[in-house]
């Protein structure tokens, strides 16, 4: 009968939607994601490699997922297994709540409300914090003997400023680090291209800009980055984020991602990215070279 | 030609994630228009005996149809419980956009069936159900199955669009490569879509044709 | 309570039909008894297919009553009615996707009759109404008008119902094949003997075809003449009829035999 072929025809498309959410996602693979950019991609390669030279365990790279709500739900939903964030970035966009207290402080919170609320936990820290870097020439800070942002204060009636339109805007940018540290500039603070600013910096067309502080043109421009002495930034320290069921699955992960912890300061992070942005080198390899500069591979 | 051919090593190498992107794809798609039809084709059967609701009906699912899918997708972000997870929210914003074609081919097939034989039926003596699945329906399937086939195109393509938002699927690839600026990883997303699409369309076409009343 | 052969198997009181704002039937009052062909003349819009579409209940009254083998058709399962009342239509109707054997077959089968009962009803009954034995494996669509409304008869016939209810059934059909069909009606008829109701507007075939003709005009029933009588009858409208049909009525009146 027609209606029987009918309901034939639905059946099996019903089959056919059942049959993939059926099958485990990846067994025996371990998903990599990253964000879109750089850094993001760079400690995803690195806890890639990591994972591949410490387990047995096969690891497929999922870079590139264009932001913090797409790894998000990429990883709520099993398809990527661990993916690197930042625990400011954690506690504002994803758990929706203000940016502030000190860096273990927001680490606890973000970890165990991801256990408590997502199944997700995080791994130890990477060792170094990306957070907003308020920059100058290096020479200016040698010669004026500055090192902290309330050192600035005293300055900043006969500076330039330059920022980018984000931070200009955002609640916890420049209108905030100005009342924190009583900046008051001889100028309204220039809006520039965020590609623009350390060169502008370089030329004295400004004499404060903000940037990150992993930020490889630090190094290589001899640009100073001001302590934030009074905690004004959030802090947005690097940490992998992982499913709990993937840990205790493959609990030699576990192992191999503590093995990370610590081991990459602000400048290290600075100088990978430079290679990959500046230099153009291949990711991988850059990757390898600091893996086994840091004894952790052959 | 040799970016053919480094695109071919691409999918070789990467064939296990291409498998699996095509599958969340294909999830993506396949819950969406059983839902669609499970919604569409009964409400498409009663605005076709009860013609008093054929224009509110057919006028909303019109007008979901005109919200450009990206912003479609946005509105229901912060909606809680759905918004929580793209693809439940991919999912329902794809059985939206799939409900059109399958509500109006529906009235569409179900009125085309000749009065004549709907009224030599009823005077039979056929139940209102014997009448709506061993005459109307059958007669019908082939006109329900097109508006079927249009949602599944429909869905393949918008499903590319889910990943924008977390959904995961070949979409994916096409995003990822943008940023990376890799036109590999670009049709290693845009290239099986485009197949499922054209397999989708000569497949449920196939059935239609099979089921076509004589 | 009189006896059964004499009580009509067909009653309309007083029955009227309004639908919008139109009265399509009033004061409808017509028995209809056992084994007779009772034709409703008329003209389109004269209600006639109004009234027999209220006999199985394809239409409610707005007031009066029809009865049916004595019982008002409102009371009771209006499925039963329509399963025990057969009904052919112009465009007959058939299935399209069904072979001639399941269309014939439909309603035994939904009544739980076997297989091999239905199959050898429908044998007999292609046998019946003039068709080859091996019509019943094709399909609608391969048939001529003439052999499509001949399985629209045997389909109507199948579970054998005692009442007929036909609506212009020959009125699709060219001239040569709709006369072989009335008479192949006549001929079923003597043997059957159903209790038949039949509309048309062409009186010819009235005259041909019906025990007695119920003349309608506007909604509302004239005249009930038997066709001897209806040639010869004094009424305005029959005899307006009559002058519009011209020559050759009374062959059709003595049952085409000229």
């Amino acid at each position: 009968m027609r209606a029987r072929r009918f309901i034939i025809c639905v059946s099996a498309l019903a089959a056919l939607a059942a049959v993939p959410s059926c099958s485990p996602s990846h067994p025996d693979r371990i998903v990599v994601g990253s964000k879109n950019f750089t850094e993001s991609f760079l400690l995803g390669e690195i806890i890639a490699q990591q994972i591949e030279v410490h387990t047995h365990l096969q690891v497929e790279r999922r870079f590139y997922l264009a932001g913090t709500y797409i790894c998000q739900q990429a990883i709520l939903a099993g398809r990527i297994d661990v993916y690197p964030e930042y625990t400011g970035t954690a506690l504002t966009a994803i758990l929706k709540q203000p940016a502030s207290g000190a860096k273990q402080d927001v680490y606890q919170r973000v970890k165990s409300e991801y256990e408590s609320r997502f199944g997700l936990t995080l791994g130890p820290s990477f060792g170094f914090n990306d957070t907003f870097a308020m920059e100058m020439r290096g020479e200016d800070a040698r010669r004026l003997n500055i090192k902290t942002l309330s050192q600035t204060a005293a300055f900043a009636p006969q500076w330039r400023a330059g920022f980018g339109y984000e931070f200009m805007e955002r609640p916890d940018g420049y209108r905030g680090l100005a009342a924190t540290y009583g900046l008051h500039f001889a100028e309204q603070p220039r809006i520039m291209d965020l590609g623009l600013l350390a060169r502008a910096l370089k030329d004295h067309q400004i004499d404060l800009a903000a940037g990150n502080t992993t930020d490889g043109l630090i190094p290589a421009l001899d640009l100073f980055v001001l302590e934030d002495d009074r905690h004004y930034f959030p802090p947005y320290e690097a940490v992998p984020v992982i499913r709990q069921q993937t840990l205790q699955q493959y609990p030699e992960i576990g192992q191999a991602l503590a093995q990370l912890a610590g081991k990459i300061s602000e400048e290290e992070m600075q100088r990978l990215n430079y290679a990959v942005d500046g230099q153009h080198r291949d990711a991988k390899e850059v990757v390898h070279e600091f893996l086994r500069a840091k004894k952790l591979v052959q | 030609m040799s970016f053919l051919v480094s695109y071919f090593q691409f999918i070789l190498q990467n064939h296990s994630q291409v498998l699996e992107l095509t599958l969340e794809h294909l999830r993506l798609v396949g819950f969406s228009t059983l839902f669609a039809m499970l919604i569409g084709i009964p409400l498409g059967i009663v605005i076709a005996h009860r013609p008093r609701f054929n224009k509110p009906v057919l006028a909303s699912a019109n007008i979901i149809q005109t919200i450009p899918s990206l912003a479609l997708f946005g509105f229901l972000l912060p909606v809680p419980w759905l918004g929580e997870r793209a693809d439940r929210l991919a999912i329902l914003a794809l059985t939206l956009y799939a409900l059109l074609p399958i509500i109006r081919n529906t009235y569409t097939g179900i009125r085309g069936v000749d009065p004549a034989v709907v009224e030599a039926g009823r005077g039979m003596g056929l139940t209102e159900s014997q009448l709506l699945f061993q005459v109307e329906l059958p007669l019908a399937v082939s006109v329900i199955l097109s508006g079927v086939r249009v949602a599944v195109v429909i869905s393949i393509g918008l499903a590319t669009i889910a990943a924008a938002i977390g959904a995961g699927g070949l979409g994916e690839f096409i995003f990822r490569g943008l940023a990376m600026v890799d036109d590999r990883v670009i049709l290693a997303g845009a290239i099986p879509a485009a197949i499922l699409a054209l397999v989708a369309d000569f497949g449920v076409g196939w059935l239609e044709r099979r089921l076509q009343p004589r | 309570m009189q006896p059964a052969a004499d009580s009509p198997v067909i009653e309309f009181r007083d029955v009227s039909y309004r639908v919008g704002g139109t009265q399509v039937l009033s004061g409808f009052n017509l028995q209809v008894m056992r084994g007779e062909t009772l034709v409703l003349l008329g003209r389109s819009g004269s209600g006639k297919t109004t009234s027999l579409k209220l006999v199985n209940r394809l239409l409610s009254p707005t007031s009066g009553e029809i009865l049916v083998k004595g019982v008002s058709n409102a009371e009771g399962d209006v499925i039963r009615l329509r399963r025990s009342i057969g009904y052919v239509i112009q465009d007959v109707g058939l299935f399209p996707h069904f072979s001639v054997e399941r269309n014939i077959g439909l309603v035994p089968t939904i009544e739980g009759w076997s297989d091999d009962r239905v199959r050898a009803r429908v044998k007999e009954l292609l046998k019946t109404v003039g068709l080859a034995a091996d019509t019943g494996q094709r399909y609608p669509h391969q048939l001529s008008g003439g052999q499509r409304q001949r399985v629209g008869v045997a389909r109507a016939l199948a579970a054998d119902p005692e009442i007929l209810l036909m609506d212009e059934p020959f009125g699709a059909l060219d001239p040569i094949t709709r006369d072989e069909l009335q008479r192949e009606f006549l001929l079923l008829q003597q043997r059957l003997s159903k209790t038949v109701v039949f509309v048309t507007h062409d009186l010819r075939e009235a005259l041909r075809l019906g025990s007695r003709i119920a003349l309608m005009e506007a909604g509302r029933l004239v005249t009930v003449l038997a066709p001897g009588e209806f040639l010869r009858s004094a009424d305005p409208l029959a005899s307006a009829y009559v002058r519009a049909f011209g020559e050759g009525l009374e062959s059709a009146a003595n049952r085409g035999t000229s």
